[in-house]
């Protein structure tokens, strides 16, 4: 069981003191699935999402990512990029240089290639000698694009990335999510704005108070209005 | 993706970032001066003083100016809310640790060779051999500095009054270190035997070796959440 | 070890130790009566480092397992090394003033229990700061461990230090054996005190974690 499928989590939970954010969990995504994690606001989306992301040590059971233990493989984290609305990106360096550290630290190779067909491809080729401080929010946002995708994840961890987004980075985004899917990628989305998942997932997955309330695959694409509906019985204040 | 390639990756950035924006040298070597400024209305700085209080002017004014920069090691991270970005990179973490004391060292380095002048004009030292000895104390004394106050800073960002605590925390374990860097600067502004000084230099380097080697071993559960 | 029959035993060599201190031992021919305040002032520094120990092998094990056990051991440990650190802290100067005229010098083992002393009370903060319940016990741990690394180091420097100072009586001076084993009485009862606050301050924190655990549980059911 497990195998090495992209994302386990074995009896995964996560305790503050007294208080459980997760309690335990097992979640089995596969390959090439899209799953949509809803939930309110501290139902514990961002524990799981950071248990997923290796970010978080899980107070009992495990993670796996790819067959491999998160915390018994600390090389197992290559696999995995993350997209949130904090863009991890430093203002004082400019595009270029974010993604030089970046792909230094993943020990990649072909370094300055990655970063060229990078930045062409989140369109600021043009502005990558000027400090990520001075860009709008789309643009930073289309950066952390470029940087959670440099290492060729074959999991992506997106939490709120359409926060801020204009249109055109929106439909960008949401290109490169069904290129990614395409090539066997794995996503896990997290967002408030069902509008933004429509067309994305083929999974919903449902967590209130901590605890998985439902886990189901989609057979077609469902809009917004639909997933809303299929989400609604198990939330405390409909979305 | 070796650990000392990803050490030296953030070192690099650091150093990127600190040269372009050099917010933390400037005023830190302006701190240093500022303390020696204090000090001189509490005792008299040149003449026959210099070999009884020097030294310990010169280490206590380091020492707080690092208790300062030392709390900067995660502010970059911090303020860009890039710290997760250090922490999502594959392979063992002590390589952040790494990269981040060796920083420290640098910065520490700095700060206390562009402040010597300072100190020099101050006492009224005439700058001659015992400039070499006195740069390997500061080397050990920086490495003895940065090896405990990068961990502890990696700690206190987790912390409340995490400003406040760094002080409190760093002062009583660096003591060790602090008294040896301080007896062999008076034995070398006295030029005093090599024998005397060995002690202390042993005590330097074991305890920056020591403190190096645990807070990598430690690094990952300072850090992780 | 909470036992009622444990504190009998404990509350007798006390007795015993004290009754060999003021009654039996004889007066030391140097110092005086003042002397005494030796039966107090050592096993309560050996006792300090006996918790240190106790907070170091907590951290170590509390890392290792994350069982809150171990973690209540190193603090607990901790508020006891502190207590009897104190202990020293205030007989020292004590014993200083009779025979040497001040209460305090910067002579080497005063100099590094106090130095000890601050860094077990920096480890107490680290408890109280942490920014929530589990960052706490985990912080607490990696600075209860290079806290114990860093006390040979202290011992070390401050005697580098004070070479040119050595005022405090010699360590192992010859005693006579009554003396002797009036020391070896002390240690017994002081070790015994030990166990016995540090099994009681334990337990209570051992309720005060499932106390807040219920109160957590009731709040999440309402």
């Amino acid at each position: 069981m497990g195998g090495d499928d992209p994302i386990v989590l074995e009896g995964a939970a996560k305790h503050f003191g007294a208080q459980t954010a997760l309690h335990p969990t097992d979640l089995v995504i596969t390959r090439g699935q899209a799953a949509l994690l809803a939930g309110t606001n501290g139902a514990g989306k961002s524990t799981l999402l950071r248990l997923v992301a290796g970010l978080c040590r899980p107070s009992q059971g495990g993670v796996r990512i790819g067959g491999r233990d998160l915390q018994r493989t600390p090389e197992a984290r290559a696999a995995i990029g993350l997209l949130s609305h904090q863009t991890l990106l430093y203002d004082e360096l400019t595009a270029r240089e974010n993604l030089h550290f970046f792909a230094r630290l993943y020990g990649l190779d072909n370094i300055l290639e990655r970063i060229d067909a990078a930045l062409v491809e989140v369109g600021l080729s043009q502005r990558q000698d000027h400090r990520v401080g001075v860009f709008s929010r789309g643009m930073k946002q289309r950066l952390a694009l470029a940087r959670a995708t440099l290492h060729r994840p074959s999991v992506l961890l997106l939490d709120e990335p359409f926060t801020g987004l204009d249109t055109g980075a929106s439909t960008a985004l949401h290109r490169l999510l069904r290129e990614f899917r395409t090539t066997g990628g794995t996503y896990l989305l997290v967002t408030h704005r069902l509008d933004e998942a429509e067309g994305l997932v083929d999974r919903l997955l449902v967590l209130e108070r901590g605890r998985l309330q439902l886990d189901e695959s989609l057979q077609d694409d469902l809009d917004a209005d639909a997933l809303r509906a299929r989400c609604a019985p198990y939330l405390d204040v409909a979305p | 993706m070796s650990f000392l390639g990803r050490a030296l990756a953030i070192l690099r950035k650091d150093l990127q970032a600190e040269w372009r924006t050099k917010e933390r040298l400037s005023p830190m070597v302006f701190f240093v001066l500022l303390v020696l400024l204090v000090f001189n209305f509490s005792f008299e700085l040149g003449g026959a003083a210099l070999h009884e209080i020097g030294p310990g002017v010169l280490w206590s004014a380091y020492v707080f100016a690092s208790l300062l920069g030392l709390g900067r090691s995660f502010a970059d991270e911090r303020e860009n809310d890039a710290l997760d970005a250090l922490l999502l990179a594959p392979g063992d973490r002590g390589a952040v640790y790494l990269g981040k004391m060796l920083g420290n060292l640098i910065f520490l380095l700095a700060i206390e060779l562009l402040s010597l002048p300072f100190f020099i004009l101050f006492f009224n030292l005439s700058p001659g051999f015992f400039l070499v000895p006195l740069l390997g104390i500061f080397l050990l004394g920086s490495a003895c500095l940065a090896s405990v106050g990068t961990l502890f800073a990696a700690m206190s960002n987790n912390m409340r009054l995490r400003e406040l605590l760094l002080p409190l925390l760093l002062l009583p374990m660096i003591l060790p270190a602090l008294i040896s860097c301080i007896e062999a600067t008076a034995l070398i502004l006295a030029n005093g035997r090599f024998e005397k000084l060995l002690p202390h230099l042993q005590m330097l380097g074991v305890y920056a070796v020591v403190f190096t080697v645990l807070s990598l071993m430690l690094f990952e559960y300072a850090i992780e959440e | 070890m909470r036992s009622t029959s444990f504190s009998y035993l404990i509350f007798a060599t006390m007795l015993i130790a004290l009754g060999a201190i003021f009654l039996w031992v004889p007066t030391e021919q140097e110092m005086g009566i003042i002397q005494r305040i030796f039966y107090f002032h050592v096993p309560s520094a050996i006792c300090a480092f006996i918790a240190f120990f106790l907070v170091f092998v907590g951290s170590v094990q509390y890392l290792r397992t994350r069982e809150d056990k171990w973690d209540r051991l190193a603090l607990c440990a901790a508020e006891l090394g502190v207590v009897f650190g104190l202990i020293v802290l205030i007989s020292g100067p004590l014993w200083a003033k009779p025979v040497w005229g001040v209460y305090w010098r910067w002579e080497p083992r005063l100099t590094s229990m106090l130095i000890t002393f601050t860094i077990y009370a920096a480890y107490l903060m680290v408890r109280d700061y942490g920014a929530h319940s589990t960052q706490a016990p985990r912080l607490g741990a990696v600075f209860g461990i290079l806290a114990f690394v860093n006390v040979p180091l202290v011992y070390y420097s401050v005697d580098l230090w004070a070479a040119d100072q050595q005022l405090h009586p010699p360590r192992n001076v010859e005693l006579a054996p009554a003396m002797l084993y009036t020391k070896w009485i002390c240690y017994a009862a002081f070790f015994l005190l030990l166990l016995r606050l540090l099994a009681q301050r334990m337990e209570l924190a051992r309720i005060e974690t499932a106390v807040a655990r219920l109160r957590q549980k009731l709040s999440d059911e309402v």
